[in-house]
């Protein structure tokens, strides 16, 4: 099966389009979420639909499956050229993975259809061998004792994988891969852009769908730009990053561009937090836990913006998370002015917790969802400084209106904003306790490239109106950890690097920093 | 897997603790009820030396926890003690009512099992059509209706209006296999609720799996819809229907009270509630043991299971 694919590939440098969408519409509720987009799919190459989240790219890429949303309304064409199935690796890759079956399950399914052919006692070894040859095409090694294991026993990169070899299993002749960078660090994002043009040299068509504009640089040969459902700008990736026709193409890609530069400097001052010998650990079973993290001393100052920076599970957010009294299984000492404050958060007094604000990654899920976000907002300060509820409104609305959210956006319920506007709200909400430190967690993952750039000038502006605030930002995306004064690079929970900004990026000293920093390169390097 | 091996060690020494705790509160609570197995047994003649004969006879006269100290010593040579209403040894008194209880549980899970998934997994496919509208308000409705009322109504309408089945296990002795008409009513009632019950969880479990983007993932990529629905949806709908399960045979082999009373059938149940009214210590220890034992037993084979099925939850003790 998938050596037919690989021939079918090889033989099809004609061009001829493998399947093609003109003029779709898709419509639910009588709003068009997808309107006359077309699209061509050719063989072996990379077809990217790129747009900020929201604009449609998922809805068009599930329509080439002949799939849509429930109570749409469907009008265009869908012509699907090739023989064959198409391959579909949604954005989290986990959730088309059944929890209750080890991974070799569908995958057997899936081969099973192809044995028929074969007598019976022989299908069952000729099904095991088409599974272990498509993980082995997908780059999984150790493939038998892999089969045997339940997809929360792998890695995110794993799963990714398992999913892209049932793709290949399938013999599909194009795959639909749903922003497949998104949220990874730079190492990772290599790895995948490298995977899929593996995927392409076969001669597999690649749908991507991505608000990652590195990766869709890497590989697209094909780009259509999307906003709001209409395709604003297409034709071939050369021609559109070199000379974007449209507007909004031009915001969209210097959003992407752009390398933000630090701002200020910061004072010899007396640190506001120090972290002394903290040694973090996981209650897994073990004996004592495992040890995730090892900071022996780490000093944030007044008016400091530092960022902690590593791959994931490297130990970011667990150290986040000891500042924040979330992580109570730790040893040594986090000082607050020379104070040290208590493991818990139940134990720390009103103004401790004031003083250390946590923004969390998914802002969706850090808020209520029956109550306005200004009700949510105002109570920080009344719970936390004791203000009464008109002014704790008042200051909360000039907070959000100063974020970039006006008053009738932050007297709606969280399920009527976007994920942008809702990451603001928490930060508004944050700062209405008037902290010293505030430790911002992944904030600006997840996020498309323009309101990323909104939310980190937002962050900008944090630092340069608000003196004697101190940043934490915890994240795996260069580009964000450029806006801080300093770096700590976490490896393995271990700080491998710390130093001012500058001096990091320009001249890493460790091995593992040096391999983040250039695993990030190549891709801004490549800009025409 | 070594976690999972101390897991089992760690309930299996936890539900001996417990069954222990259940023995000294049920020996606590016979002794703290006013008379005993003497004034049973003295039964129309409460004569004071009477009594206080029968009592030196059956060493009731001696303290409390001399008594259980003996009973303790002989559970560990597996000798569980001799009744005091009749002399016979308790084991007898399980092993007798043991047969037709095991029976009637049997036969209630070899129809409740198929009964219950495949209704369930009916409901969830017809989700909110004909189908699924009519079974899940029958099941809401019958599980409304006590055991105790349904057994009498059935009895009234099949056995003594139609006349079709006999009303009870009278006569019958302890040969049920023999007469599986005598069945029948008992275990319908028996099957009533349980049913409906699962009925309902597979189906709420069976909506969630078959909307879930792995379902759609193996239905996109060609696998059958039989296929599907029975191995890749149904088995993470299973879990909670597995620890439903393993409840309901706890309920039916530790004594189901009301029916075995309600049909005269000569099981556990019958043989607590005998034991119960004349005292007999002995035994009603023994059926404690043997059910905390047998609860002990069900519930860390529906943990192990559960987890088998959920594997990302892990285990919890």
């Amino acid at each position: 099966m998938t050596h037919e694919s690989g021939t079918a590939g090889r033989t099809g440098t004609t061009a001829a389009p493998v399947a093609e969408i003109r003029e779709l519409r898709v419509e639910v509720d009588g709003r068009a979420i997808v309107d006359g987009v077309s699209l061509t799919v050719v063989p072996g190459k990379v077809t990217a639909l790129v747009g900020a989240s929201g604009s449609g790219k998922t809805t068009t890429g599930l329509a080439l499956l002949g799939e849509h949303p429930p109570g749409a309304r469907v009008s265009g064409e869908i012509r699907r050229t090739a023989e064959g199935p198409i391959g579909y690796i949604p954005q989290h890759p986990a959730a088309v993975l059944n929890p209750a079956r080890r991974i070799s399950a569908l995958l057997t399914d899936i081969a099973r259809t192809q044995v028929r052919h074969l007598p019976r006692g022989r299908r069952r070894a000729a099904a095991r061998d088409r599974v272990l040859t498509a993980l082995a095409e997908a780059q999984l090694p150790d493939a038998e004792s892999l089969l045997r294991r339940y997809p929360h026993q792998l890695s995110g990169g794993q799963q990714q994988r398992v999913v892209l070899a049932q793709a290949l299993l399938l013999g599909a002749r194009v795959i639909v891969a749903d922003e497949p960078t998104t949220g990874q660090d730079a190492l990772t994002k290599s790895r995948i852009v490298d995977q899929l043009r593996a995927v392409t040299a076969r001669g597999i068509a690649v749908v991507l769908l991505s608000h990652d504009l590195e990766a869709v640089r890497a590989l697209a040969d094909e780009v259509v730009v999307l906003r709001a459902g209409r395709v604003v700008e297409s034709g071939p990736a050369q021609r559109l990053w070199a000379a974007p026709r449209h507007e909004w193409t031009r915001r969209l890609l210097d959003a992407g561009r752009d390398l933000t530069a630090p701002v200020g400097a910061t004072g010899g001052t007396r640190p506001v937090l120090r972290i002394r010998d903290l040694t973090a650990r996981h209650r897994d079973g073990a004996r004592g836990g495992t040890v995730v993290l090892r900071a022996p001393a780490l000093d944030l100052h007044p008016g400091e913006c530092l960022a902690v920076v590593g791959r994931s599970g490297s130990g970011k957010t667990t150290l986040a998370r000891c500042l924040a009294g979330l992580h109570r299984d730790h040893d040594g000492e986090v000082l607050l002015d020379g104070v040290p404050l208590p493991r818990s958060l139940r134990h720390r007094g009103r103004a401790q917790l004031a003083a250390v604000q946590y923004v969390f990654q998914d802002a969706r899920a850090a808020f209520d969802h029956h109550r306005p976000v200004l009700h949510q907002v105002a109570r920080t300060a009344i719970r936390l400084r004791g203000a009464a509820p008109g002014p704790a409104t008042r200051e909360a609305l000039t907070t959000l209106a100063r974020l970039g959210l006006p008053e009738d956006l932050a007297g709606r319920r969280p399920g009527q904003l976007s994920g942008g506007e809702l990451q603001r709200a928490a930060l508004a909400r944050a700062l209405l306790a008037r902290p010293r430190v505030l430790l911002c967690d992944e904030i600006t993952s997840g996020l498309d490239t323009v309101t990323r750039r909104g939310l980190l000038d937002v962050l900008r502006a944090l630092l340069r109106d608000r003196g004697d605030l101190s940043l934490v930002l915890i994240t795996h995306d260069l580009d964000v950890a450029a806006l801080a004064h300093r770096i700590a690079v976490l490896d393995g929970g271990d700080v491998v690097e710390q130093g001012p900004a500058r001096r990091i990026l320009a001249a890493p000293d460790h091995p593992f920093t040096v391999a983040l920093t250039q695993a990030a390169r190549p891709q801004t390097g490549a800009v025409p | 897997m070594s976690g999972l091996r101390s897991f089992v060690a760690r309930r299996l020494i936890l539900g001996a603790v417990q069954t222990a705790a259940v023995v000294l509160l049920v020996f606590a609570l016979t002794e703290a009820l006013p008379g005993d197995a003497a004034v049973a047994l003295a039964g129309d003649q409460p004569d004071p030396a009477r009594v206080a004969a029968i009592r030196e006879a059956m060493h009731l006269d001696r303290p409390a926890h001399e008594r259980l100290a003996d009973w303790a010593a002989g559970l560990l040579h597996g000798d569980l003690g001799t009744s005091l209403a009749s002399g016979r040894p308790v084991v007898r008194y399980l092993a007798d009512g043991f047969g037709p209880t095991l029976l009637l549980a049997a036969l209630t899970v070899a129809l409740l099992v198929p009964a219950g998934f495949g209704l369930g997994v009916l409901a969830a496919r017809r989700e909110g059509g004909p189908v699924d509208r009519l079974i899940s308000s029958v099941t809401l409705a019958v599980y409304a209706v006590p055991e105790f009322a349904l057994g009498v109504l059935l009895v009234t309408v099949f056995a003594l209006r139609l006349g079709w089945l006999p009303p009870t296990a009278v006569g019958y002795g302890t040969d049920l296999p023999g007469h599986p008409a005598v069945l029948v009513l008992p275990v319908l009632v028996l099957l009533a609720r349980p049913v409906c019950s699962l009925v309902r969880l597979v189906r709420a479990g069976m909506i969630d799996a078959l909307a879930s983007p792995y379902v759609a993932q193996a239905r996109r990529y060609g696998v059958s819809g039989a296929r599907v629905r029975y191995t890749h949806a149904l088995p993470g709908a299973l879990a909670p229907a597995v620890q439903q399960l393993a409840r309901t045979v706890d309920w039916l082999l530790c004594g189901v009270i009301v029916v075995e009373a309600l049909y005269v059938i000569p099981g556990l149940g019958t043989v607590l509630l005998n034991a119960v009214a004349e005292r007999d210590v002995p035994v009603v220890q023994g059926l404690a043991v043997v059910f905390g034992v047998l609860t002990v037993v069900l519930t860390l084979a529906a943990d192990l299971v559960a987890h088998r099925l959920a594997p990302r939850a892990g285990v919890a003790a």
